[in-house]
């Protein structure tokens, strides 16, 4: 049994369905590209697996286990973790806090209440903030940061976390060529260790990283394979005409 | 029988004043999401107006009404301008500061009138009561509910069929949009703060008579009428009226069977669970928030 | 706990960390320097006995204190944790209530005679004491009561509350509706809790021999001591970790869930320690005025309480303190020709406060303080973060 399965996955938002009976299964250490149109119901997807949504139908089992009822902090300890569209940090705490946060190997309260912050970072997270380039500002409130430094921030804070099974949806929406670059990279770095799902519209980035591909359309599974089976097949082709190709979505 | 239709009046009316004197709180929760916890020292400056114009000019209460509207909604709108404007985006702040408010409006009327309790005459035409039934029902409340009913209709009007209602709903679903078409919405604001604070006021001036007016009096009605608009939902007429006849009604018929103390209490325990499984309120026009 | 597997098998191979994950270490250098205004003022107020010998004036010191021990309690949740309680009263009137029971109790047959019964019982035709009444003839069980009943009524109504996701707004109604209820049960119960007088005529505690009498320095030290207890829990409390999660949360996002944190169990820890503090207030309070009344319980005094800790700094332990110590002792050094004005003024500085300095005096202090050690730094070259920011 692969290590994440989605099972006939369905909700409806007042009677419109987002995801539709989507079937989905990834391997352990596997990284996955979700592709499709604005709208194909990516985000809500992730949304599923990480608990923020309820699905209307169907089931998600994680390493076996069936996780569909769990609450999002239970996932998340499960070994889930999340980077959202719209970047999502604290922003009313320094970029050290954010990261101590994200550092959340116990996070039940009787374990936090005995912890007291160092201010100076574990060997981790000095790493960590390295690889991001956000060194120097660990001390900066989190609502100071450009849209750029936010999404960094949040996926320092994914790595902080080390979480078995990682969404990342559109890590590199608002990133130079050089920061994509980067971010592939890490992306790089992860694979193998860490099971990926990435949602990215970015063709070159997502040749660059994934094995697999899977094409969603109207909250179904359109396509699945590798890179260039899914840039020909007629399906998907169909599916983008109008948006110019694939390479424009 | 009797007693079945008794009760029922009395929780009609006890209804209608929670209504009356929650309508302009959810029509200023409703559309600019301020939580005016200075509405009952509204409601209390209306009942000291009428007990000032009746005692000095020998207004009777019915002459009074228009007067007392007016001067309370002037106190509103001075309200809005001053202070509650600031705090358009900050509802816990208003909280805050409105009860602020409260306490300056409590002292100034304790200064100005004094603390001692006075009490305003019912209209003698009003003073009677009418057999119905075979119930004995005092001509007043039935004014009161008359009343509230009129001032229903009056305030639907205003807001389904006026400019300046159309004008008030744009704010309400979409106050950047609104403001993009040319609304002035912090002028569409005042006014609807003014608005609600007169009908606080006229609150006020018809329940002079059945309550002894206190510069405190405001208290009570403040909590009361704001669980109504709670209940009622945010930003829904019929939600507000619906919710004083279920919280009236729900208040006569434990009193009924227990105490007056204990209906209240679980009243209010009511509605916190209904605030627990339904945040906006039972019949939510919109989804704010 | 649900039996979860054993989290490391489903994380990801170890990166290299190290070997402790949670680590006691106090936080260092700036976290002393936070530390020392607490410090100071637990000192001073704890020094006051040696000054002041006038009872009456110890006693109204003692009564501030209980004040701004309720304005803390008040400033840990709704300042730190973004949980506007509205009805603080209802644990300060519970603390209350189990300090009065038991001070009555010690009383009661000086009052009432034969049966040993509280006077309000008898008034009330009890012919025996009831049930939940038996324990308080104990005083450490009505210590024990004062702070754990208000904590665990708040973890219930908390548990309530958040794991509906119920906040801002919602949760200042909801507390606001429930302290209603309380002060009306309680007034109601009349035969229980002498209703609307409350408990009076109480005795004076008494615990290892010492015996608190409201205008001696034995119970100012037990009033400024168990301020001074609080405020350091409090900070320690607000440096931990737990306390980091709860300004996270404070923000508004749910953000804290994605990162395995049970948002629920932590607003309802910060919600039910800030009713266990207003709970050892409301029983100082009682203890100094010598009764306990349902407008403990009161919107009134529960509002005041926002009042003290907005004028003071909701967003800080010892600002919500010093407000409520301020504004009382204001307000108990004026006249009584004056007393009416000062509803207006106190009316009109809470408006300017909420409108223009949301963090009180507190916030203005700290502001000083940054401009002046800014100045002070500003010699030394530019920092490098705010290079950082402007490069991008
Ligand atoms: N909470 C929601 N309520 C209603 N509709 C939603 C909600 N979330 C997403 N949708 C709708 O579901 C569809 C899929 O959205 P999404 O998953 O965000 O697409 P994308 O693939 O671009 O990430 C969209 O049409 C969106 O409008
Ligand atoms: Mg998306």
């Amino acid at each position: 049994m692969a290590y994440l399965e989605l099972q006939g996955l369905e909700v409806s938002f007042d009677g419109f369905k987002a995801v539709n009976g989507l079937d989905l299964s990834i391997e352990r250490g596997e990284l996955r590209c979700l592709l499709g149109a604005n709208g194909a119901g990516k985000s809500t997807t992730l949304d599923l697996i990480c608990g923020r949504t309820q699905p209307t139908g169907g089931r998600i089992l994680l390493d076996g286990r069936d996780i569909t009822q769990d609450p999002e902090y239970r996932r998340s300890r499960l070994g889930v973790g999340r980077k959202f569209q719209v970047p999502s940090v604290f922003k009313e705490l320094s970029i050290r806090e954010n990261l101590e946060i994200a550092r959340s190997r116990h996070p039940e309260p009787w374990r936090t209440l005995c912890v007291f912050p160092s201010r100076r970072p574990s060997p981790r997270v000095a790493e960590v903030v390295e690889i991001v380039g956000l060194e120097d500002a660990l001390d900066t409130q989190a609502a100071h940061l450009s849209h750029g430094q936010t999404q960094w921030l949040e996926i320092a804070m994914l790595l902080v976390q080390d979480s078995a099974l990682i969404l990342m949806d559109e890590p590199t929406a608002g990133m130079t060529v050089q920061e994509t670059g980067k971010t592939s990279a890490i992306f790089q770095r992860l694979r193998g260790r860490h099971t990926l799902i990435v949602v990215e519209h970015d063709m070159g980035f997502v040749r660059e990283v994934a094995e697999t591909i899977t094409v969603l359309h109207q909250g179904r599974r359109l396509s699945e394979g590798p890179i260039q089976a899914i840039e020909n097949d007629p399906k998907v082709r169909e599916a983008y005409l109008g948006s110019g190709g694939i390479s424009h979505a | 029988m009797d007693i079945l239709l008794g009760q029922l009046f009395t929780g009609l009316s006890i209804g209608s004043v929670l209504l009356l004197v929650a309508l302009g709180l959810a029509i200023i929760y409703g559309t600019m999401g301020v939580i005016n916890l200075a509405h009952g020292e509204f409601v209390m400056l209306g009942a000291y107006a009428t007990w000032f114009l009746q005692s000095t000019l020998g207004l009777t209460l019915l002459p009074c009404l228009l007067v007392v509207f007016l001067m309370v909604a002037a106190a509103g709108w001075a309200v809005e301008r001053t202070i509650v404007r600031f705090l358009y985006r900050r509802p816990l702040d208003t909280i805050l500061a409105t009860w602020g408010i409260g306490i300056m409006l409590q002292q100034a009327v304790r200064l100005a009138a004094g603390a001692d309790l006075r009490y305003v005459q019912t209209p003698d035409q009003l003073a009677g009561s009418i057999d119905l039934a075979g119930v004995a029902i005092p001509s007043y409340r039935l004014f009161i509910l008359a009343f509230s009913a009129a001032l229903l209709g009056l305030t639907w009007f205003v807001v389904q069929r006026t400019e300046f209602g159309m004008k008030l709903r744009a704010v309400t679903q979409n106050r950047e949009m609104a403001s993009c078409y040319g609304i002035d919405s912090a002028r569409i604001f005042t006014l609807t703060f003014a608005f609600g604070s007169g009908l606080a006021g006229l609150a006020g001036a018809l329940i002079a008579p059945i309550k002894s007016v206190a510069p405190d009096m405001g208290t009570n009605f403040v909590v009361d009428a704001f669980m109504v608009v709670v209940v009622g939902g945010v930003g829904s007429l019929f939600g507000t009226v619906a919710s004083a006849g279920l919280i009236g009604g729900g208040t006569a018929g434990f009193a009924f069977l227990l105490n007056d103390t204990l209906a209240k209490a679980l009243v209010f325990l009511g509605v916190v669970v209904l605030v627990r499984f339904r945040p906006q309120g039972l019949f939510a026009a919109t989804g704010r928030r | 706990m649900t039996s979860l597997p054993d989290r490391h098998d489903r994380r990801a191979e170890p990166v290299p960390r190290p070997a402790i994950a949670w680590r006691v270490s106090m936080p260092r250098i700036t976290s002393a320097a936070q530390f020392l205004p607490y410090i100071l003022f637990c000192g001073a107020i704890l020094a006051v006995p040696s000054f002041v010998s006038d009872p009456f004036l110890l006693n109204k010191f003692a009564r501030y204190l209980a004040l701004g021990l309720a304005a803390a309690a008040l400033a840990l949740s709704w300042g730190y944790c973004g949980i506007l309680n509205l009805g603080q009263g209802v644990g300060f009137g519970l603390g209350a209530y189990a300090m009065a029971m038991h001070l009555k109790l010690k009383t009661s047959p000086v009052h009432t005679g034969s049966a040993g019964l509280p006077d309000f019982m008898v008034w009330n035709n009890l012919d025996h004491l009831p049930w939940f009444w038996q324990p308080f003839h104990s005083g450490l069980f009505a210590l024990a009561a004062a702070v754990l009943l208000p904590a665990l009524v708040a973890a219930l109504l908390g548990w309530f509350m958040f794991r509906a996701r119920i906040a801002g707004v919602y949760v200042a109604i909801i507390t606001l509706a429930m302290l209603a209820v309380t002060n009306l049960v309680f007034v109601d119960q009349q035969a229980y809790t002498g209703g609307l007088n409350g408990i009076t005529d109480l005795a004076w505690f008494e615990m290892g021999g010492v015996e608190f009498d409201p205008y001696s320095p034995a119970f100012y030290y037990l009033s400024a001591g168990s301020l001074a207890f609080f405020l350091m829990l409090g900070m320690v409390f607000t440096r931990s970790k737990a306390g980091l999660v709860l300004r996270a949360i404070r923000g508004g996002t749910d953000r804290v869930l994605f990162f395995g944190y049970d948002m629920a169990s932590y607003q309802c820890l910060a919600f039910s320690l800030s009713a266990g503090m207003s709970g050892v207030a409301g029983m100082l309070y009682a203890m100094v005025l010598e009764f306990a009344s349902p407008t403990f319980m009161g919107v009134p005094l529960s509002l005041s309480m926002v009042i003290w800790a907005a004028v003071g700094g909701r967003g800080s332990l010892l600002g919500a303190t010093v407000g409520a110590i301020l504004v009382n002792g204001t307000q108990g050094s004026l006249s009584e020709a004056f007393l009416n004005s000062w509803q207006l003024i106190l009316g009109a500085l809470f408006i300017l406060v909420v409108v223009f300095l949301p963090n009180g005096l507190a916030g203005l202090v700290h502001n000083l303080g940054a401009r002046l050690s800014g100045r002070l730094r500003g010699m030394a070259a530019d920092r490098a973060p705010s290079a950082l920011l402007n490069r991008r």
